[in-house]
């Protein structure tokens, strides 16, 4: 090449080096797969509220009683997303992940996590509530998730609602009054007689996913079949049928201004839902502060969400990993997550600590932990398939179409059960 | 897709140049014409280089992927023609096409219709015009989830949506509970969104048009009327069809609108109540990241290619037997002008 040519040679060279930069950059750390490969520090992806802020704070800077261990979290939004991506490339893993109350959506690939038994989590088995520890274990008995918070559920009440409708409005009187979900609908049907346009649940939804929640079977078992056509599901389309029948839900789905505005405003009375609800109510309905209470949920104890750690297999360092996890989600922190950002503890020995036990002026000075406390404790052991979302879209979606477009339930029951069993089959499971 | 593009990257890269290499070895003796012009086949290559990743790539990749059976992490499985097999017998799928074409004409006969006034109304001499194109065209660029969440308090049942109905004395509506006000909601959305932008196009057309053919035609006689159906609107033909095809792209791939206003009690939006809001690429989403199935996920891609070049086709046909006629009006008007 003439040397004339010497300023095309330059932009040459640095296009050339701008595409070698590029390649580069797609290379690098495939070499361990772990997104902290060459740093300092062992990298934690969770999202917004999962974890302790102050906590991870703390790590960032040094894990105490681990030295030389740092943790850089980074919360993000669709951890999925970027998870599945990085374990199919072997590449940009994180050390340690959060993952949700589906943590069995990755049983079928748990070889890509480390086995926390391996490490010794089975020392601390004790600590934890059993339904908690053994929701993060595969069928094989790998444990790839440790426990982060529970969601014991209760039954949210607008007390001075459910007083004007001369319903018992203590909440030992109405956990006796409301035992069953039977119970639970009689209490409905004098509430819409007493106070007529208020409803005792916001949408028949809620009833199917709560009543089923406190079963140990969901819709498919261990062994990969479809039991979702059984009774322990049947039973629970029929309650939320049922309430539908008795005019009893307000027909207004969860999250919508409308639900937020008919929660506000006394139209919604009553809820069942998770620990972690509180929040949610406090902002939405907050000019009702001091006219709520929370008891026993009708049916029995239950959790819904709650999520786990996990540690990828491509982690740089799953001694240390460990270590942290072991100190985040130790008693102590969990207590310290549960002040700072109500992650209810899935540890039973601080429930009758004192920073727990705190009244709380919203629910007219109950203390919640009375409540949830036995619930997370009596909670059933259950088993959630690697497709109970798959399994489950369909029937929402009919129930749905119960609720607001007026489908035959009958049908709409077969037409559930006809499209989970397609999509699952699709899946291998039969 | 993400995840092709990120695994495949490493390996095809090397390839493409090795190919490149060898060419130049046959044919670059020096002072050749390719090597010779090395430096600036070296500049434009960032783009084909990009385009072949995360262009190219992905497209080969997804075809590819719809006959095989894979969640995302483990081994992948040859299947054949089954995924393609389900989904002609997938009563979903077919629901999503009719309502996706519901949709997409509930939107576009009105948002073209809209935007059509809106140019002419722009077009006339009026004060602060540049500031009202500015502001008919923000739609286009506000952020789609924060615009849905807005939409969802207007369709809500106690929303802005009911209580203009019930201030003009009409009852309630079931935006986002009854057949019909789902995708009339969704098409508000689409209309709200892509009017400005077409109308803006709109306005670029009728700049275009000589004035001469505007007095022509007064000096002719011919009422207003005549001036815009005589004269505007074939003029605009052209202009019309870009933004029919345009908004037939973007029609059958409506998605964020339908995913965010109906997110599913447990987190899956399958397009609220019947699933009338289920679109081809809301269901190609909920299979392929809601399910993992991301062989079934391509194979709806594949299927909404097909949708889309056979729309093509027709625009094809359309363009082309406008390009028979255009020398007629052009020679028509040059002999109006000659006179």
């Amino acid at each position: 090449m003439e040397p004339t040519l010497s300023r095309r040679r330059l932009l040459a060279a640095s296009l050339g080096g701008t595409g070698a930069a590029l390649l580069g950059l797609t290379g690098c750390g495939t070499s361990s797969g772990s997104v902290s490969a060459g740093t300092g520090h062992l990298s934690l992806w969770y999202w917004t509220g999962a974890l302790s802020t102050k906590l991870l704070a703390v790590a960032r800077k040094g894990v105490p009683g681990v030295p030389g261990l740092k943790v850089k979290a980074a919360p993000m939004d669709d951890i999925y997303g970027k998870l599945l991506t990085g374990l199919a490339a072997r590449a940009y893993v994180p050390d340690i992940t959060a993952l949700n109350s589906d943590v069995a959506s990755f049983f079928p690939h748990e070889d890509q996590f480390l086995d926390l038994n391996s490490l010794g989590a089975g020392a601390l088995k004790g600590q934890y509530l059993d339904w908690k520890w053994q929701g993060g274990i595969a069928p094989s008995g790998r444990m790839i998730g440790f426990p982060i918070d529970g969601g014991p559920s209760a039954l949210y009440y607008r007390k001075d609602i459910f007083h004007k409708a001369g319903i018992p409005s203590d909440p030992d009187e109405l956990a006796q009054a409301a035992s069953s979900w039977e119970d639970y609908f009689a209490v409905g049907k004098k509430l819409r007689s007493a106070v007529p346009g208020s409803f005792l649940v916001g949408n028949i939804a809620s009833v199917f996913r709560m009543s089923l929640l406190q079963s140990p079977k969901q819709f498919v078992d261990q062994d990969n079949h479809f039991i979702g056509d059984q009774e322990h599901v049947k039973r629970c389309w029929d309650l939320a049928v049922e309430s539908l029948r008795q005019k009893l839900s307000a027909k207004i789905n969860d999250g919508t201004p409308d639900s937020n505005a008919a929660y506000a405003q006394g139209r919604i009375a009553s809820a069942c839902n998770a620990v972690w609800w509180m929040g949610g109510i406090k902002q939405i309905a907050s000019k009702t502060s001091g006219a709520w209470r929370v008891t026993k949920m009708p049916g029995g104890a239950a959790n819904y969400g709650g999520s786990f750690l996990a540690i990828p297999k491509y982690c740089r360092d799953p001694e240390d990993a460990f270590a942290f996890v072991k100190w985040l989600l130790g008693p102590a922190n969990q207590l310290a997550a549960y002040q700072e950002m109500a992650l209810f503890p899935t540890t039973p020995a601080v429930y009758d600590k004192p920073a727990m036990r705190k009244p709380d002026k919203f629910f007219g000075g109950q203390r919640p932990v009375d409540v949830f406390g036995p619930a997370a404790e009596q909670a059933p052991v259950v088993y959630f398939s690697p497709y109970e979302g798959t399994a489950s879209t369909p029937v929402y979606q009919e129930l749905t179409n119960v609720e607001l477009l007026g489908k035959n339930p009958d049908k709409a029951w077969r037409d559930a059960m006809a499209a989970a069993e397609k999509t699952l089959s699709q899946k291998g499971v039969s | 897709m993400a995840v092709a593009g990120a695994t495949g990257a490493p390996s095809t890269k090397p390839s493409v140049r090795a190919r490149k290499e060898r060419g130049r070895a046959t044919a670059g003796r020096p002072g050749s014409p390719v090597r010779r012009n090395l430096p600036v086949y070296l500049a434009i290559s960032p783009f084909y280089v990009l385009f072949a990743v995360f262009g190219m790539f992905p497209v080969v990749f997804s075809l590819y992927l719809s006959f095989q059976d894979w969640d995302g992490i483990g081994d992948m499985r040859f299947v054949g023609w089954q995924q393609y097999d389900w989904l002609l017998h997938d009563s979903v799928f077919w629901k999503s096409i009719l309502n996706t074409f519901e949709i997409w004409f509930l939107s576009t006969v009105p948002m073209l219709f809209l935007a059509l006034v809106i140019a002419f109304l722009l077009n006339s001499q009026i004060r602060y015009s540049m500031a009202y194109r500015v502001a008919y065209f923000i739609p286009n660029v506000t952020s789609m989830v924060a615009m849905t969440i807005v939409f969802g308090s207007v369709f809500a049942q106690a929303g802005l949506g009911n209580s203009l109905l019930k201030a003009v004395g009409l009852g309630d509506f079931g935006w986002m509970t009854s057949a019909w006000g789902i995708k009339v909601s969704l098409a508000v959305m689409i209309i709200w969104r892509w009017t400005g932008y077409n109308a803006l196009i709109f306005l670029a057309g009728l700049q275009a048009i000589p004035s001469e053919l505007y007095e022509a035609a007064r000096v002719d006689g011919a009422s207003s009327w005549q001036t815009l159906f005589r004269v505007i609107l074939p003029q605009l033909r052209p202009v019309v069809l870009f933004t029919v095809i345009t908004s037939s792209i973007n029609g059958l791939q409506i998605f964020t609108e339908s995913q965010v206003l109906f997110q599913a009690s447990n987190g899956y939006s399958t397009g609220g109540p019947g699933q009338e809001g289920m679109t081809i690429v809301l269901y190609l989403w909920q299979k392929a990241f809601g399910d993992h199935q991301f062989g079934y996920g391509a194979a709806i891609g594949w299927a909404l290619f097909v949708i889309v070049a056979i729309f093509a086709a027709i625009n094809w046909r359309l363009v082309a037997r406008f390009g028979e006629d255009r020398p007629v009006t052009s020679r028509r008007w040059r002999i109006n002008r000659a006179r």
